[in-house]
């Protein structure tokens, strides 16, 4: 067959209509979104079901979207160095897990989407965070980041050392040590209490519960700098570092890390310790990992004998500081809808409620309808009860204005807690660490603003 | 003209290195240096500042414990590693059998990770009753009747990190020694013998002289390791209690990733540098001179 020749001018009418034609049929074609493919962070808490059940809900959603979603971990110990280096490097995730300050922080660094209308869907959906903990992700108006769930310290103590000594549960950071004064026996190695001032959220978690709750604050109402040079946190300071005089604790305290109150509460060495329900988590664990009727029972006396109390109030009333867990979308994403549509699945009060009993009652949804759907799981026991009502007293870093990056800073930079070590450690008097610390505050203020 | 082509042809032949020490030395140290002149926080551009970094820290009573504090862990350990060092090898040096099996032992410390070196040691002083070693030992002997918390007093952290990062380190100086004694020829100590020399005697004028370049690159190389030492301090105590054991690898790395002080924590980097300057060119000197 001989081969007709094809001018250039045929060539050139020729691809132009099998080009629009195929233009035409694909603008009437069903729009066929590409497969997502994101990139989630989570924290990596202390109950591994938790972290597994966030991930197996991530997955789900991959699988409805015929997607794929990897998700990748931080812990409490690294999560600022894994942001810090993503950030630099522009390698975010599209979605990642931010704790109370992160919204804040990475937000003035331009870092995260404005999520003002996604916010409103999430509301019509799922419901409103109650009004102390919706700030957290709010900055000059603007939303930037989804509430899910409080992780809270409670108050843990062993209730048959109290009933023994007939000593009342405490309700006050005061009657926290004077119960403990009442029930330490150094001679048995039994301590009234665990208070390490270290640099976790133990240590400047608990310090800012301390403050806020005897109405000592380093920022005004509008977020600006207030010198602590008062008498309010001359008597938190106190009873930050008297704690440590007065040989109720052990005496390497000050040196744990951010296990060391559980291990020493579990281990029943101290009488009260400030903690999440990472206490509860291990003392259930325990008894599901009992080897015989015996240690079992032992173990389910245990269990029945710890308590977790509301966190200890102050003069000024209680104030808790808590990790409050939100949901951002960096701004990198390649897939924000797609990263959009995640965060709605995982917030979803069916999701919410599935992870949320994989997780030993610490974490508390903050959005309507899931507080609703966890009331049930939250009246298993006196524990739980107390559990479900973490938001109930959180308030965020910076009290009583809203978090800024300066006051992200200050809790960041330890210098919370390095003031009481300055007085227990290098024997500084109270007022020269107030001084000192209020410097440093001051400067962080001075260059970083409101 | 030859000249050049040859000159050409080096370069092209010098290229690789060139692009690895620009590459990988000079460009990170010279960002760095800008880094310290300026204010750069974690996720904001940075802007020129000049010194105010480096004056910002001289005023900081922080930095000037970590300055006390790093000196004091660097000297520590150094003293401790040259002594047991030198006590290894003239063991080893004495004792012909086992004598590898022993070399080989002793280097199982430089060889383990040292964040598990960091991790036992710090079981190790532990103050946990019945799990602490030293606490358990000594409570089970009925030595105490409490345990000791060694690390809750910023001398006995200090202590506790100091001992951590000798033990890692002395098989180095313990094997580097004992090579250097066996090179020095068996007639200097016949000799020094024959003179009447007691073994005080021959260590001090013929072993020590021996090892003496020895001494002196093992010294300098281990004082840039330990000044610059980040495992050890970071998983035994955070730096604390307090800032009892802040280094400066640490104290920058709290002020660069917590606190996203990017610049002022490089400029904590930066401040070591005219130290270790003096301690490279103390070594390439040495080095310079045996081969001459």
């Amino acid at each position: 067959m001989a081969h007709r020749r094809v001018s250039r001018r045929h060539f050139l009418i020729g691809t132009a209509t099998a080009g629009a034609a195929l233009a035409l049929g694909a603008r009437e074609a069903p729009a066929q979104k590409k497969a997502a493919n994101l990139r989630l962070w989570i924290l990596k808490t202390y109950v591994e079901p938790t972290n597994k059940a966030i991930e197996a809900s991530a997955q789900r959603w991959a699988a409805k979207h015929g997607g794929t979603v990897t998700v990748e971990y931080f812990t409490f110990e690294d999560m600022q160095t894994k942001y810090v280096a993503a950030i630099e490097n522009k390698n975010t995730p599209d979605v990642g897990q931010l704790e109370t300050s992160a919204p804040a922080r990475f937000a003035g660094m331009g870092q995260l989407l404005d999520l003002g209308g996604f916010a409103k869907q999430i509301e019509s959906q799922v419901g409103k965070p109650p009004a102390n903990v919706a700030p957290v992700n709010i900055v000059d108006g603007k939303t930037w980041a989804i509430p899910w769930y409080i992780m809270a310290p409670f108050w843990y103590v062993w209730r048959d050392e109290f009933e023994k000594k007939n000593v009342k549960l405490p309700t006050t950071f005061e009657e926290a040590k004077q119960a403990a004064q009442a029930l330490n026996r150094p001679k048995d190695n039994f301590y009234g209490l665990g208070q390490s001032w270290n640099r976790t959220a133990d240590g400047y978690g608990v310090m800012q519960s301390l403050m806020y709750s005897y109405g000592a604050a380093w920022t005004s109402k509008e977020g600006k700098y207030r010198s602590i040079k008062t008498p309010a946190m001359q008597n938190a300071m106190r009873w930050a570092t008297d704690i440590y005089k007065e040989g109720i604790q052990p005496a390497d305290t000050l040196t744990w890390t951010g296990s060391g109150n559980n291990e020493n509460f579990i281990a029943r060495n101290i009488a009260q310790t400030s903690n999440g329900p990472s206490i509860t988590f291990a003392m259930e664990n325990a008894v599901a990992k009992a080897t015989d009727a015996a240690d079992r029972k032992k173990k389910e006396e245990a269990l029945a004998n710890h308590m977790a109390l509301p966190h200890p109030g102050g003069p000024d009333g209680r104030r808790m500081w808590a990790i409050a867990m939100s949901f951002g979308i960096f701004k990198n994403s390649k897939d924000p809808e797609s990263a959009m549509s995640l965060v709605a699945h995982l917030l979803s009060p069916e999701e919410t409620l599935g992870v949320m009993k994989d997780s030993y009652g610490q974490f508390a949804p903050v959005l309507d309808k899931g507080r609703a759907a966890s009331r049930d799981y939250f009246n298993k026991n006196e524990n739980y009860r107390t559990f479900g009502k973490a938001a109930e007293w959180f308030v965020p870093t910076g009290w009583p204005g809203p978090i800024t990056a300066a006051a992200a800073e200050v809790q960041a930079s330890n210098v919370l807690t390095d003031a009481p070590a300055k007085v227990i450690v290098d024997k500084w008097s109270v007022d020269q660490a107030i001084e000192w610390e209020d410097k440093k505050i001051k400067e962080i203020y001075g260059t970083l603003g409101a | 003209m030859r000249l050049p082509r040859d000159t050409g042809a080096a370069f092209l032949f010098l290229s690789p290195l060139l692009v690895l020490v620009v590459g990988l030395i000079a460009y990170p140290f010279a960002r760095a240096l800008w880094l310290s002149l300026t204010d750069k926080l974690v996720g904001y551009p940075e802007r020129f500042v000049g010194l105010r970094n480096y004056a910002y820290l001289l005023d900081d009573d922080t930095f000037h414990e970590v300055v006390k504090n790093t000196l004091v862990f660097t000297v520590g350990s150094l003293i401790l590693k040259v002594l047991t060092g030198l006590a290894m090898a003239l063991v080893l040096n004495a004792v012909w059998r086992w004598r590898n099996f022993f070399r080989g032992l002793f280097l199982l410390p430089w060889i383990t990770s040292t964040v598990i070196i960091a991790l036992t040691w710090r079981w190790m002083f532990d103050a946990f009753p019945g799990r602490g070693f030293f606490n358990s030992v000594l409570l089970d002997a009925g030595l105490l009747g409490r345990p000791i918390a060694f690390m809750a007093t910023p001398a006995g952290a200090m202590f506790a990190v100091i001992v951590a990062n000798w033990w890692r380190a002395f098989p180095f100086f313990g094997v580097s020694y004992l090579a250097g004694m066996q090179a020095i020829p068996r007639e200097l100590y016949d000799a020094a013998s024959v003179d009447g020399a007691g073994a005080w005697e021959r260590f001090r004028h013929v072993t020590l002289p021996g090892l003496k370049h020895i001494l002196i690159v093992t010294i300098v190389l281990s004082f840039i390791l330990t000044i610059n030492d980040f495992n050890i301090v970071y998983v035994m105590t955070r730096g604390g209690p307090g800032t009892a054991t802040q280094v400066f690898a640490t104290y920058s790395y709290e002020v660069a990733f917590n606190q996203l002080r990017w610049g002022r924590g490089v400029t904590i980097s930066i401040f070591l540098v005219p130290a270790l300057v003096m301690a490279i060119a103390l070594v390439s000197r040495y080095l310079l001179r045996d081969r001459e």
